[in-house]
C-alpha cells in the first residue's frame, strides 16, 4: 500500500541534514516492525521518499514523505511508526495514494515560509520596493559558472505581519524557483539565527496550488478539489 | 548554573559544520533530571564522535550506569575543530551530549583509553572543560578522573592525569565504584580514593611510588601508603554469557565510522600471537552462548532499527559453533531485513563450509590476516598459518563470491628481514592466481595493508624495541614498489605515528611531563593526519631530557623491571619471558584449547567460573 504521510519537524531535529532524515525513518519504519516494499538489484533500498529536502537549520509544519508498504495501512499502523519517531517528528497527517500516483518530487510547485525578522524600521519599505519592482535579478553560484536569474516570477506573495515575521510563498521544482535566503538576500536581512519555517508544501492543480492531502488522485493524474483550500496564482 | 543548554542550541549549533553530532537527543539516548540522581557520569572518549559512537565498551557501560534510576551517564566527545575554537574564543566550556552539563559539573569523568594517540585529545578535554591536567592540582569540587581500556594496562605515561585506573573489564567493577563513590559523597578525595583501591582492577597512582636502584635506575613501583596493593589485579567477568550487554544502543543521526549493531560473541583469544596485547590482556576466551546471541540480536533490531548486525570478536571464526551461529542468525535477520556481516576472520577457521553458509551475508569484503610474508617469520609470531591454508581459505571466499579481499601485514616485527618482506609480495601473487584458477571475473580488489610493528606492554615482544625510523621507511618502499601489481591497492602507515605509538607504549611515569607539554603546544587527536605535528612531539621530549626515538627504540633485558611490573594482566611474566624465547628459535606455541599452557591466567578466576582454563594445572 503506497501512502503519502505529511509530518512536522521540530526544533530538536532541524539540524538533521537529508540523508540524516532518511535514514530516522528508515529505522524508525523497522522498530515499528512495518514491512516495505524494496526496489529490485543488488543493493536493495525501502520504497521511500520525499517531496523536497528541507534546509539544515529549519523547522517545518508541513513536510512530505512517500512510502511504499507491504501491508495495509491503518491509523493502527501509523499509531505504531509515530511511538517509534524521535520526539521532533511527528505525523499530522496521511492518505492513500494510486500506486502510479507521481513522485511527490516531480509535482511540488511551490512552498509557503516564514521567518522572524529583526526589528528594522526600514524594512517594511523595502518590502513594499521589493513587490513593485519590475525584475529582481540574484547572482547564482555553482560550480562551474556564475549566472544572474530574475526570482520575481517566483516570489508568489510576500507579506511583513505585525508579529515580527515575514511570510513568503515562493515557487520551487523543475520549472523554477527561489529559496528564501534568497529573498532576505535582496531584503538585506542576515540569515544565520533566523528561525525559519515551513508551514506548507504545495501542488499544482491546473491553475491552482493545493496541499497534497486535498487534491484529488486518480492513476497517473493530480487534480483540483474545489472543496478543499487552495491558493489561485 | 547558566543555562548552556539554550546558549548551545540558539548560538552555537547553527553555526557548526556538522551539528547531528551534538545533539545528544538520538533514539535511546538516555536523558535524566540530573536534579533527581545521586551519582553523575560522564563518560569521555578522547576523539570525534563518529569514532567514539563505533566503540562497544562505551555502549555497554552507557547503558549499565543508566540502568540505575538514581544514576545519570551521558557522552562527551572531542569536538570538532570549529567547535573547539568556539568554546576557546567565547569561553564556553566542553559538555556532555545528553543535557550540555559541563563535564567539570559531573561526580565522575570516566576516560576510554583505546589507543596512545589519544592522551593529548584527553587533555585538550580536560582543558576545555576546566579541570586542571594533573589530578595533584585537582580540588574538592572537581570530579575525579578515571581511566580504563586497554591503554590503562601500563598507565603510567599517564598516571599523573588519573586520580584512578580500571585495569581489566570495567563492566565488572564501574558499578561497584560508583556506589562506593556515592555511600562516601562527603569525604575527601583522598579519602575517597582510599576506599576504592580494595576493589578489583582499582590502581589509584598516586599511592605508589618509583624506587630506585643504588646506581640510581627504575627498580619499581612501589606502594607508598598501607592499604595500595603491591600488584593490582585486572577486573575479570568470569561468565560473559551471564553478564551485561546493553541491546538498546544509541542510533546516531549522521553516518559514523561502524555504523551498524554490534553483537560481541566472545571475548579473549587463545591464539597466542606474539605481538598482540588484545590477546593476552583479554585472556581467557569467554563464550556467549549461542541462543543468547540469537535473542540478543534479535532485541537489538528491534530497538534500533539498524539494517546491519556485525559479529565482534578478537577472531570470529574461532567461536565453538561459528557455522551454527551464521546459519541461525542470518536466518533470523533476513526475516527482518538485516544484514549480517562477519569481520576479523581468521583466515584458517574460514573454511568452504562457512562460506557456504554465509551466501545470505553481505560480501562487502573479507579481512583476512596472515601478519607475516614467510613461515619463519610466522612461526616467530606464533600465527600459526600456513600458506597452503590461506590460499585455501581465500579459493573458498573467491568461489563463494567474494571480489574484494584486504590482507593485513606487519612490518618490522622482531627478527624480520627483506626475504619475509618478499614473501609478502610472493604471497600477494598468489593470491591473484588463485583468483584467475577460480575462474574470477575481470580482477579482484586485494587490499594489502602493512602497519608498522609497535612493542606493546603485557606481550611477549614487549622487551623488543620497534626498529629505526630510517629502517621503517627502506622497508615501506620495498614493498611499495614490489606491490605495483594490477588489482591490488598497497596501504602502509605513518612512520612517524608508529614511531611516537612505540615511544608511549612502553613509556614509564618520565612521560608524564612530556605528554602535558605536548598537549600545551597544541598536540591533539594525533591520529589524524590532518591534527598530528611529529616536530612539537620531538620538541616535547626534547625539551623533557628525553629522545622520542631511543624511546621507541628501547630494548629491554629479560631481567630488567618493567614500568608496568605492578600491573597484573593475569598473564604471568614468567609465561611471557617463556614465549619470548621460543619466539627467538622460532618454535610455536599450540593454541590453548588444546590443552593448557599454564599462562597463569585461570589464577584470577574463581573455580567454578574458569571455562576453558578448567584444566589448568595450578602447580
Amino acid at each position: 500500500m503506497r501512502i503519502w504521510i505529511e509530518f512536522a519537524l521540530r526544533e530538536s531535529l532541524r539540524f538533521l541534514s537529508h540523508l540524516d532524515l532518511m535514514r530516522t525513518w528508515q529505522r524508525a519504519l523497522r522498530r515499528a516492525s512495518l514491512p516495505l516494499v524494496y526496489s529490485q538489484g543488488f543493493n536493495p533500498h525501502p520504497r521511500m521518499a520525499f517531496a523536497s529536502a528541507l534546509p539544515v537549520g529549519a523547522t517545518s509544519l508541513g513536510e512530505y514523505v512517500d512510502i511504499q508498504f507491504a501491508i495495509n495501512i491503518t491509523d493502527k499502523e501509523m499509531a505504531a511508526l509515530q511511538a517509534e519517531l524521535p520526539a521532533g517528528l511527528e505525523i499530522l497527517q496521511w492518505r492513500v495514494v494510486p500506486k502510479k500516483a507521481p513522485a511527490l518530487m516531480s509535482i511540488v510547485k511551490a512552498a509557503e515560509w516564514s521567518v522572524k525578522v529583526p526589528d528594522d524600521q526600514e524594512l517594511p519599505e523595502r518590502v513594499q520596493k521589493l513587490l513593485q519592482s519590475a525584475s529582481l535579478p540574484i547572482v547564482r553560484r555553482t560550480k562551474r559558472k556564475v549566472s544572474t536569474i530574475d526570482i520575481k516570477p517566483y516570489l508568489y506573495r510576500l507579506e511583513l505581519k505585525p508579529s515580527g515575521r515575514l511570510e513568503m510563498l515562493l515557487a520551487m521544482g523543475g520549472t523554477g524557483g527561489t529559496k528564501p535566503r534568497e529573498v532576505l538576500e535582496l531584503l538585506q536581512i542576515p540569515a544565520a539565527g533566523s528561525d525559519l519555517v515551513r508551514q506548507k508544501l504545495l501542488l499544482a492543480a491546473g491553475p491552482y496550488l493545493q496541499s497534497p492531502m486535498a487534491v484529488l488522485l486518480k492513476e497517473k493524474e493530480v487534480f483540483f478539489n474545489a472543496k478543499a483550500d487552495y491558493y489561485q496564482l | 548554573m547558566k543555562n548552556y543548554k539554550e546558549i548551545f542550541w540558539q548560538e552555537i549549533l547553527p553555526r557548526l559544520e556538522k551539528p547531528t553530532r551534538y545533539l545528544g537527543n538520538e533514539v535511546n539516548a538516555q536523558i535524566k533530571n540530573h536534579e533527581q540522581c545521586t551519582m553523575r557520569i560522564a563518560l569521555v572518549f578522547p576523539d570525534l564522535y563518529e569514532i567514539g559512537m563505533s566503540h562497544l565498551g562505551l555502549k555497554i557501560l552507557y547503558h549499565l550506569l543508566n540502568e540505575r534510576p538514581q544514576w545519570v551517564a551521558e557522552r562527551v566527545f572531542m569536538p570538532g575543530a570549529d567547535l573547539e575554537k568556539i568554546m576557546r574564543e567565547e569561553n564556553f566550556p566542553l559538555c556532555s551530549l545528553e543535557t550540555v552539563t559541563p563535564l567539570a559539573a559531573f561526580d565522575l569523568v570516566g576516560v576510554t583509553l583505546q589507543y596512545e594517540l589519544s592522551y593529548t585529545t584527553v587533555l585538550q578535554m580536560l582543558d576545555l572543560a576546566g579541570i586542571p591536567l594533573l589530578a595533584a592540582d585537582r580540588s574538592e569540587s572537581d570530579p575525579l578522573v578515571v581511566g580504563g581500556g586497554p591503554g590503562a594496562f601500563n598507565p603510567e605515561p599517564i598516571a599523573g592525569f588519573f586520580d584512578f585506573f580500571v585495569i581489566g573489564d570495567a563492566e565488572e567493577v564501574l558499578p561497584e565504584i560508583v556506589q562506593v563513590l556515592e555511600e562516601h559523597k562527603n569525604l575527601s578525595r583522598q579519602e575517597r580514593l582510599l576506599r576504592l583501591v580494595a576493589l578489583p582492577g582499582v590502581y589509584v597512582p598516586s599511592l605508589y611510588e618509583a624506587q630506585q636502584t643504588a646506581a640510581g635506575t627504575f627498580l619499581k613501583l612501589a606502594p607508598a601508603h598501607p592499604s595500595a596493593p603491591a600488584r593490582v589485579r585486572r577486573a575479570v567477568v568470569a561468565d560473559l554469557d551471564e553478564a551485561y550487554y546493553p541491546t538498546d544502543f544509541v542510533v546516531p543521526y549522521g553516518s559514523i565510522v561502524h555504523d551498524r549493531l554490534v553483537l560481541e560473541i566472545f571475548r579473549g583469544c587463545s591464539r597466542g600471537c606474539r605481538f598482540c596485547q588484545a590477546g593476552m590482556i583479554y585472556r581467557p576466551v569467554r563464550e556467549r552462548k549461542k541462543e543468547t546471541l540469537r535473542q540478543m540480536a534479535q532485541k537489538m533490531v528491534r530497538s534500533t532499527g539498524y539494517e546491519e548486525v556485525a559479529l565482534s570478536s578478537l577472531s570470529s571464526g574461532d567461536y565453538s559453533a561459528i557455522g551454527e551461529l551464521i546459519q541461525d542468525l542470518s536466518a533470523d535477520l533476513a526475516g527482518e531485513g538485516v544484514f549480517l556481516s562477519l569481520p576479523s576472520l581468521r583466515l584458517d577457521s574460514f573454511s568452504q563450509d562457512l562460506a557456504r553458509q554465509s551466501q545470505q551475508v553481505r560480501k562487502s569484503g573479507l579481512t583476512f590476516a596472515p601478519e607475516a610474508g614467510t613461515q619463519r617469520l610466522r612461526d616467530v609470531i606464533n600465527k600459526n598459518i600456513t600458506e597452503a591454508e590461506l590460499i585455501s581459505a581465500v579459493r573458498d571466499a573467491f568461489a563463494a563470491g567474494w571480489t574484494n579481499i584486504k590482507l593485513y601485514f606487519m612490518l618490522g616485527l622482531p627478527a624480520e628481514t627483506d626475504d619475509d618482506l618478499l614473501g609478502i609480495v610472493h604471497l600477494v601473487q598468489q593470491v591473484l592466481n588463485t583468483y584467475k584458477q577460480a575462474g574470477g571475473k575481470g580482477r579482484p580488489q586485494i587490499t594489502v595493508s602493512a602497519s608498522v610493528f609497535v612493542p606493546k606492554a603485557h606481550t611477549p615482544f614487549q622487551w623488543f624495541g620497534q626498529i629505526p625510523e630510517a629502517e621503517i621507511r627502506r622497508r615501506q618502499d620495498l614493498l611499495r614498489r614490489h606491490l605495483r601489481l594490477p588489482g591490488v591497492h598497497f596501504q602502509w602507515h605513518g612512520a612517524e605515528m608508529s614511531l611516537l605509538e612505540a615511544a608511549i607504549a612502553r613509556g614509564g611515569r618520565e612521560l608524564v611531563p612530556v605528554i602535558l607539554r605536548a598537549a600545551k603546544l597544541g598536540c591533539k587527536l594525533d591520529s589524524w593526519d590532518e591534527h598530528f605535528r611529529f616536530d612539537l612531539w620531538q620538541q616535547a621530549f626534547t625539551e623533557n631530557g628525553l629522545d622520542l626515538a631511543a624511546c621507541a627504540q628501547r630494548q629491554y633485558a629479560l631481567t630488567d623491571p618493567l614500568p608496568w611490573d605492578h600491573i597484573d594482566a593475569g598473564v604471568s611474566k614468567r609465561f611471557l619471558q617463556r614465549e619470548y624465547e621460543r619466539a627467538l628459535k622460532g618454535e610455536t606455541t599450540k593454541d590453548c584449547r588444546e590443552g593448557c599452557l599454564g599462562c597463569g591466567i585461570a589464577l584470577l578466576l574463581d573455580k567454578e567460573n574458569r571455562g576453558v582454563c578448567i584444566n589448568e594445572n595450578l602447580d
